[in-house]
């Protein structure tokens, strides 16, 4: 039965067109589950690298692992270890597998926008790559986390300025101080004024400068005198007949007396050089005069020898002295 | 004591709308059951059948396929030049072809094209069922051995099926390609970024509630305007009720299943 009205016109090879429409959008349909398929990865060949993170927030299956910015691996499965730790299973195509390396690093960043990301780093490209199945723990960055302590840091600031700003605040008392300073600043007694605090005290100060002024004028008169003084001390010492000339004089005749001196000593020098020939001739004397003894010893003692024998042969005379001419 | 102010009630009174609406949803799920079956049944196939089958699916796409493809891709060059301006205005430019595939193709296009089937020839298509159930060839047919569910509104209703799927298939590649040529241009140095981009949205529960959620759009705008209505025959206001009837019922099934698909794919 035509399920048609009957005004429609009739079509022209309608069962070969039909056809044709119906096997193009099988081959369409097909076509479009392999690209999925394709996109998935399910034709690529994969090895496995499991990552361990303390959390897997954020992590989501099907995310991407980058390298330098192009994804290299995604997310297969997310699951709970024994330790209590996240094992994220991230399937990398074997064609991009070389990107990681034994020394790889892998990062896992939550921004405060966006989703989370998983990156790896391969410092050394010339390490043994990375095997199949290889586990590695995943360094985590969360920006979030540090929220909390911006907050509270922020709170405390804001405690401090709202102590710093109040009415009573010691900041508020000292611009206050430094308002009725600025006054007094711009008061008729001015620094001089706001230093002291009061007018008293100030023309105290006043009148000592007034002092001090009568004091330095009658310096000045002094140091006039002073310079007449010096003036006059120059002529003394330095002048035709001064202290300086008489000094010079006698040092030239101390300069006489120096030479002849110097000819005194150099006599006197001469004399002692006689006076060393003469001990040395004295010393050569001395040793004539000991050979000499020795000789007298010499004769004392033949005498003495004599005098025994005598005496030995002659009993009568007991006076044994010799008496030595 | 004095009586009660409020007006009486009838026993029963309050029931009827909802009786009536019930016998309604009732009448829709019966139906659609029975086209179901027949649809499942292999002696809905034989030769003649496909014949009429094949026919049935040409004459109901075909004149469609063009305007809803030129429409739809001219929406989708709208929309994508919408997003890719925002998002390249926040610095957002990665997350633009998620958004695209996610916004278009899952969303909008599957929508739209069940939307055209029914409006383009599913209401017609029930319009003609409805006219022969009127002009009693029904019981003609069922008292001369045939069975007109199986001859006239299983070959209507696949019809709009492979309609509303043909239809949301060629606009999603179409819109595809857009999006591929506004973010790229005509050059394949984006290939691989693109296609891991679509992997990553089209997830196997993606892909399984998309699958879904356009069968069930395709099964209600090709069943819905088929129903028997309950005051066919009774007078042209009756008519124009039931159809009203018919039409917000089929609003409200698209809206469902609509539903349905944004929450099983994003919560």
């Amino acid at each position: 039965m035509d399920p048609q009205p009957e005004t429609a016109p009739p079509v022209a090879h309608l069962d070969l067109k039909a056809r044709l429409l119906v096997l193009c959008v099988l081959l369409l349909i097909a076509a479009s589950v392999t690209y999925v398929l394709y996109a998935r990865g399910a034709f690529e060949r994969k090895q496995t690298l499991v990552l361990v993170a303390e959390n897997s927030e954020g992590v989501v299956v099907g995310m991407d692992l980058t390298f330098a910015g192009f994804a290299i691996g995604r997310v297969n499965r997310i699951e709970l270890s024994d330790e209590g730790n996240a094992r994220i299973v991230v399937d990398v195509p074997s064609k991009d597998a070389h990107w990681l390396r034994e020394s790889s690093i892998f990062t896992m960043e939550k921004g405060l926008v966006g989703a989370t990301h998983i990156r790896a780093f391969s410092g050394i490209l010339t390490d043994p790559p990375l095997p199949d199945g290889a586990v590695r723990k995943v360094l985590s960055g969360d920006a979030s986390t540090e929220i909390p302590r911006l907050v509270a840091s922020a709170r405390d600031l804001v405690v401090n300025l709202t102590a710093l700003t109040a009415a009573d605040a010691p900041l508020a008392n000292s611009l206050r101080n430094v308002q009725t300073a600025t006054e007094r600043l711009n008061g008729p007694r001015g620094a001089l004024g706001m230093a002291l605090g009061n007018d008293a005290d100030a023309n105290k100060i006043v009148s000592a400068l007034d002092r001090t002024n009568t004091l330095l004028a009658r310096l000045d008169r002094l140091v006039v005198k002073a310079d007449g003084l010096a003036a006059k001390a120059d002529t003394q010492v330095f002048g035709a007949s001064g202290v300086m000339s008489e000094t010079r004089a006698t040092v030239v005749q101390l300069n006489g007396l120096l030479a002849d001196a110097r000819n005194s000593l150099r006599r006197a020098d001469a004399l002692l050089q006689e006076a060393q020939g003469i001990a040395s001739n004295t010393r050569e004397a001395t040793t004539d005069l000991g050979a000499l003894r020795a000789e007298v010893e010499a004769s004392l003692r033949k005498v003495e020898h004599l005098v025994n024998e005598v005496n030995r042969k002659w009993p009568f005379a007991r006076d044994t002295e010799i008496k030595l001419p | 004591m004095p009586p009660h102010p409020s007006l009486p009630i009838h026993p029963g009174q309050w029931a009827r709308p909802l009786l009536h609406w019930w016998v309604g949803w009732w009448q829709i799920v019966h139906f659609g059951a029975q086209v179901a079956v027949l649809a499942l049944a292999p002696s809905s196939y034989r030769r003649t059948q496909r014949a009429l089958l094949v026919r049935s699916m040409y004459l109901a796409t075909w004149p469609l396929l063009p305007g809803f493809t030129v429409l739809a891709a001219l929406i989708a060059l709208v929309i994508i030049r919408i997003v890719l301006a925002t998002s390249l205005s926040y610095g957002l430019t990665r997350y633009a072809l998620d958004v695209l595939v996610r916004t278009l193709v899952l969303e909008l296009i599957p929508l739209s094209a069940a939307l055209f089937v029914a409006v383009r020839y599913s209401l017609r298509a029930g319009e003609e069922i409805r006219a022969m159930r009127l002009q009693g060839k029904f019981e003609t047919q069922l008292a001369s051995g045939l069975d007109p569910t199986r001859d006239a509104v299983l070959p209507r209703a696949l019809a709009g099926m492979f309609a509303v799927i043909t239809l949301a298939t060629v606009s999603g590649a179409v819109t595809l390609l857009l999006a591929y040529v506004s973010l790229y241009g005509f050059s394949t140095w984006g290939l691989e970024a693109f296609t891991r981009t679509v992997g990553q949205v089209f997830g196997p529960t993606i892909v399984l509630i998309f699958a879904l959620k356009t069968a069930f759009l395709s099964l209600g705008v090709s069943i819905i305007p088929m129903v028997p209505l309950p005051h066919e025959g009774k007078g042209a206001a009756a008519q124009a009720s039931a159809d009203l009837a018919l039409l917000a019922r089929l609003l409200a099934v698209i809206l469902l299943i609509e539903v349905g698909s944004l929450v099983g794919n994003y919560y």
